[in-house]
């Protein structure tokens, strides 16, 4: 990679795509608290999932629980594959400097 | 767009620090139901084995009973992963740890009241305790409140010892779960 995946490397969207990561592939994580994990408004949240989702990164859930609507988002596979090269670029540049 | 070593750096930093909070909560939110539960569980055994001794032996044969099967079903239910490893790693830690208490009676035989109803909980806080030292700083808090509650229950409320268990230790174990399922 020569450049760094630009949709992942904006902060919010980074922070995003790293709490999703360590959760299991089939267990997405509610909007609420993803909100308070990365620390962002619903506002801001709302439009950098629509971008993740829309780069095929993220999978995003809504359905209705005691009616009330609920929103949980996934790291999809290509999301998954996709970070991990970002994580593999940032190691590179690392690793290219101290050596 | 070229980074420099030190911006890398600092975005790598930003999402270890994301993944480990995410990584941490996600584990606390698995652990809490069965918090509530064995919570639950604590205040309906220990205020049955004041009130009513004569079957206290059969009442939390019961209880553990449920308590497991529940658990199982709980850890079954929350993940979608249909032959996930959860259900069944939940269900042997519960039966390990029925197996190292009952095994403990055993050996220690004859034990007094006090102690046999004392020594499950204090496992428990000890486990949890202990788990904290990878897994978070909540299952450290949440240890050391049942362990002291118990300590404190065994040694200073000798007569009312088996309802401070079920309000005080059970209770803990409940607010514990509810305080586990905050993000």
């Amino acid at each position: 990679m020569e450049q760094p995946d630009a949709i992942i490397h904006q902060p919010v969207r980074l922070k995003i795509m790293a709490a999703l990561r360590p959760l299991p592939q089939n267990d997405p994580i509610e909007f609420v608290r993803l909100k308070a994990l990365v620390n962002a408004t619903e506002g801001n949240l709302g439009a950098h999932i629509t971008t993740l989702e829309e780069a095929g990164y993220v999978s995003v859930e809504k359905d209705f629980v005691a009616k009330r609507p609920r929103t949980r988002i996934a790291l999809t596979r290509q999301g998954r594959r996709a970070f991990e090269d970002y994580l593999d670029y940032l190691r590179g540049i690392i690793d290219a400097a101290a050596s | 767009m070229s980074l420099s070593s030190k911006e890398a750096a600092e975005s790598l930093a930003q999402a270890e620090q994301a993944r480990r909070r995410s990584a941490q909560l996600y584990s606390y939110s698995r652990t809490a139901p069965h918090l509530i539960l064995w919570g639950s569980i604590w205040v309906v055994g220990y205020t049955q084995s004041d009130l009513l001794p004569k079957y206290e032996g059969w009442v939390w044969i019961a209880l553990i009973v449920i308590g497991v099967i529940t658990g199982a079903i709980i850890g079954r239910c929350s993940t979608r992963r249909p032959h996930g490893p959860y259900a069944w790693r939940m269900f042997a830690v519960a039966a390990l740890a029925i197996f190292f208490v009952f095994s403990t009676y055993a050996m220690m035989w004859p034990l007094h009241g006090g102690a046999a109803a004392a020594f499950p909980a204090l496992i428990t806080g000890t486990l949890y305790t202990g788990i904290g030292l990878w897994a978070g700083l909540r299952y450290v808090v949440a240890g050391i409140v049942v362990i002291a509650a118990t300590m404190g229950g065994y040694f200073f409320i000798h007569e009312h010892l088996l309802l401070w268990m079920a309000f005080v230790g059970g209770g803990s174990m409940i607010l514990a779960g509810l305080w586990f399922r905050t993000v």
